[in-house]
């Protein structure tokens, strides 16, 4: 190899070669400015950050799990939309009615006239009905359990027929279904694998240019709301970590986005641009396995411990450290108390304690018979009343909470471990049962009726013993049949004052035996950025669920936001 | 020739027991894709009993198959360029995610630890040249910085030239709201304006190696004989310092160079957290986080054969750069 031999032109070449690489260098640093969501000279434009990281790959399909996320909302729409920011009847979009009949085997749908797909052709009932023939058909599609076909009736009205009573389905069915083209999907060969590169969608919006990095929707012309949306383009970026997302916020290239920051006060308090808005809507709680007879091991199977700890918590405190000061106060019926205020029937059981009740928590285990030893941890037939408490590495907020109860449980002589796991081995251990304790959050339905929750968390179909993955949802191995009656006999009615009597007996049941012990109501915090668009839900105004990452909330806050006149 | 056949043989069996651990170890690891999918998909909104079946449908995990089904069927899928379908990125090959973003990867960080080398051995020649000049106090700047972590070094530039000083680009691979993909000037620009930080952090921590092990080597290679001849024989000092020494020095930083050019996929996964760069360091962090099978072994194929083709990429250069290693072929 001829390396620095001296060749005539040679040492010319590199002089030239440095020359060059330093002029495209600073010409470069002068042609790519970082415009980043500035006007452009056709109209408004706003970026999203909504939690994508990494590379983007493209799927537009609603049928799929791994969707891009304005998929379901921005680009499909659903029959009604439900509201879980606050108390509020669905709001209807492609569907302006529906009925069911006595037994619940039948539901009747009214579509909304006037509605045209983004390639000009007119929407039906037709389309409807396709839809929800093609989920029942197609079993890897079938995430809800359908169990209906349906028929289009005439042009605007759509009926599903089950094989069983069926009340409870109907939030799945109104408000987590997109609704497709029949005249597109009918000649897809396989619905499960398609990408949909061009969605054909009735909603405000439709794809414009799409990378691995980004991609942009343009403003629907069509859309059947008059005079939406305002905003005409969109534009999703990808960023690796929350530090990443608050310095581009910062910088004013984000228009918004869902991110915890810790200091969001602080950050935004000279900031006049960028405003944030709180929806707390999961409660942060402790999952114990708490069924001995289904193999739970450890003092959390004593329903006295949990009863003690859910009183020895200062949750005021909790809230300070590691809230941030966001968070909600929790209620012992894994309900939200102001959203939910008509489904809590106890008015004692609204609220959790805030503060400390620590001569409560001594009482209740004094009375089991929990003795206080030697150094100041409790003991009972020779156990020590040792648990451990399980989160995942890098959940900051988690991780502060488990250290600050391990010294508020300490005072009433309850010895907690915190560990710190890989999201897998974490989720592993829930789902196994593999556990004692372990921090996370419950919620998030679709719809803010309780049947959901306490299905999904304490009725005995949904869990597995210990060893056996109980991925339904039970992680808490709870088996209680008072409960489980009551939760299928509120499942099986309409009658929302029926159903309220159900769940008085389950609220009965859930606040003594506290499988799940609640700390607060976790806030969702979402900041905005108010020079280039207006009308972001504000803390006093949540007129929806404002989570960049929340599909259907997201479509209706794209097409109520204007931008802002110069 | 048998020379050549006999590194080539080495180099397949190697490849081999590479091929076989990539298989097993992604299988070792706790979790199940399935469940794992369905606890993420809860964490944004609701998720009913039927959604397990559906999943496990979808992905078509056939993990009741014997694993040594499994494996036999995961080499004949590897050499008819098959490499599966990924969990996290469904329904898209992996074949296509690997190809959307290991171009990046490989020109990020393989231009930046080429510029490092060059940087590095051309400084290295001079400080071993002008021996206890100022050049000599260089030296234990750059290995401060190198033995600083990486991942603060970057972001305190970051934060320096992105926030404070605005003078480079806080995130991305290039400018996507003014261009897209292709091969035009402005993209281009673009893709050498946001790409300077990210280089610039990757140079700055890892010059101080090359510079100090072509320095120490320069030293040991000025008492040979040959150049006090050369310089007895009254050649000019530079062609003396370029073609005699450093030609000499640079063997061993050659190897080093390989192996470093070897990694620099494998490597790249904090540059891109830091710069949310669009590479495949993030794609592998996903696969992993999420049990997918699939593009883990797609990534880590990748990575092996990378390093396996520079290892055996040096070893033939090396017979080419010095002839005393061609003696005995």
């Amino acid at each position: 190899m001829l390396l620095f031999t001296r060749r005539p032109g040679r040492r010319l070449a590199w002089t030239a070669a440095a020359v060059a690489s330093v002029a495209a260098l600073s010409l470069s640093a002068c042609s790519g400015s970082d415009t980043a969501g500035a006007n452009g000279a056709s109209g408004s434009a706003i970026t999203v950050f909504n939690g994508a990281t990494g590379t983007i790959t493209e799927n537009f399909n609603p049928f799929s799990p791994t969707a891009l996320q304005p998929t379901l909302g921005v680009i499909f729409e659903s029959l009604y939309w439900y509201n879980l920011a606050s108390e509020s009847e669905p709001t209807p979009m492609l569907a302006t009615g529906h009925e069911w009949n006595e037994d619940g085997t039948e539901l009747t749908i009214t579509t909304r006239e006037g509605v045209k797909w983004n390639d000009g052709e007119p929407f039906s009932a037709a389309d409807v009905a396709f839809t929800f023939n093609l989920v029942n058909e197609t079993p890897e599609l079938n995430t809800t359990g359908l169990a209906a076909t349906a028929e289009a009736t005439d042009e605007n009205t759509v009926v599903l027929s089950f094989t069983e009573q069926s009340f409870m389905q109907e939030p799945e069915i109104l408000g987590n279904r997109g609704i497709v083209p029949e005249h597109i999907w009918k000649d897809v060969a396989d619905p499960v694998t398609e990408v949909n590169s061009n969605p054909v969608g009735t909603g405000a919006f439709k794809v414009k240019s799409f990378s691995a990095q980004s991609y942009a929707l343009e403003k629907n012309a069509d859309y059947w709301e008059e005079g939406k949306p305002a905003i005409d383009e969109v534009r999703y970026i990808s960023l690796e970590t929350a530090d990443a997302a608050s310095a581009a916020l910062t910088a004013g290239q984000v228009d918004w986005m869902s991110a915890f920051l810790p200091g969001l006060e602080q950050l935004l308090k000279d900031q006049e641009d960028l405003a944030y808005v709180n929806t707390p809507a999961l409660t942060t709680s402790i999952y114990t396995c708490s069924n001995a007879e289904l193999g739970c091991e450890g003092p959390q199977t004593d329903v006295a411990v949990r009863q003690a700890i859910y009183h020895a918590i200062d949750r005021t405190q909790l809230n300070k450290l590691a809230g941030g000061g966001f968070a909600g106060e929790g209620s012992p019926t894994l309900l939200l108390p102001e959203r939910d205020a008509k489904w809590i029937v106890d008015p004692e059981h609204k609220v959790a304690p805030q503060t400390a009740d620590t001569a409560t928590a001594n009482k209740i285990l004094d009375d089991a018979g929990w003795t206080l030893g030697a150094d100041g941890i409790r003991v009972k037939d020779g156990q020590k009343l040792a648990l451990t408490i399980q989160t995942v590495t890098g959940w900051s907020d988690y991780i502060s909470l488990n250290d600050a109860m391990r010294q508020q449980l300490k005072e009433v002589g309850i010895d907690l471990t915190p560990t710190q796991l890989s999201w897998n081995e974490w989720n592993a251990n829930q789902t196994g049962g593999t556990f004692q304790l372990s921090l996370d959050s419950i919620g998030l339905y679709a719809s803010p009726n309780p049947y959901y929750p306490y299905n999904q968390r304490y009725h005995s179909d949904n869990t597995t013993p210990v060893g056996e993955s109980a991925i339904s949802g039970n992680f808490a191995r709870y088996s209680n049949p008072v409960v489980d009656a009551a939760v299928r006999a509120a499942g099986s009615t309409n009658d929302e004052a029926e159903q309220l009597a159900q769940y008085a007996i389950v609220q009965e049941q859930i606040v003594n035996d506290l499988p799940y012990i609640p700390i607060y109501i976790n806030s969702t915090l979402t900041e905005f950025n108010t020079s280039r668009a207006e009308g972001w839900p504000t803390n006093d105004d949540k007129y929806a669920f404002a989570a960049s990452w929340k599909a259907w909330d997201n479509g209706i806050i794209l097409k109520t936001i204007t931008p802002v006149t110069q | 020739m048998r020379y050549v056949l006999q590194k080539l043989g080495f180099y397949v069996a190697a490849l081999w027991a590479a091929l076989t651990l990539n298989f097993l170890i992604p299988r070792w690891m706790p979790g199940d894709p399935v469940d794992i999918m369905i606890s993420k998909l809860a964490t944004r909104g609701p998720v009913t009993p039927s959604t397990r079946h559906a999943i496990e449908l979808l992905l078509g995990t056939d993990s009741q198959q014997p694993l040594w089904q499994q494996y036999i069927a995961y080499l004949g899928q590897i050499f008819s360029g098959n490499l599966g379908t990924s969990v996290v990125y469904f329904p898209t090959p992996v074949a296509k995610v690997i190809s959307q973003t290991l171009p990046w990867t490989i020109g990020l960080i393989g231009i930046a630890t080429i510029i490092s080398f060059l940087v590095g051995i051309g400084l290295g020649t001079l400080a071993g040249w002008k021996r206890g000049s100022w050049l000599d106090n260089v030296i234990p700047v750059t290995t401060m910085l190198q033995s600083v972590p990486y991942f603060w070094l970057a972001l305190i530039l970051l934060f320096a030239f992105g926030s404070v000083w605005q003078v480079f680009p806080l995130n991305g691979g290039y400018d996507v709201y003014t261009t897209s993909i292709g091969l035009s000037w402005p993209f281009i620009s673009s893709v050498l304006y946001y790409g300077t930080l990210p280089a610039l952090t990757i140079v700055i921590s890892s010059i101080g190696g090359w510079m100090l092990g072509m320095r120490n080597m320069m030293v040991s290679t000025l008492s040979e004989d040959y150049i006090l001849t050369a310089e007895a024989k009254g050649l000019k000092p530079g062609r003396i310092m370029r073609t005699y020494a450093a030609r000499n020095a640079v063997l061993p930083s050659i190897a080093g160079f390989a192996i470093s050019l070897g990694f620099v996929v494998a490597g790249s996964i904090v540059t891109e957290a830091v710069f949310s760069y669009p590479g495949i360091g993030s794609a592998l962090l996903q696969a992993v986080n999420s049990n997918d099978y699939a593009l883990m072994q797609g990534i880590f194929l990748v990575i092996t054969l990378s390093v396996l083709g520079a290892n055996l990429l040096v070893d033939l250069l090396y017979t080419i750069i010095d002839p005393r290693t061609r003696a005995r072929a």
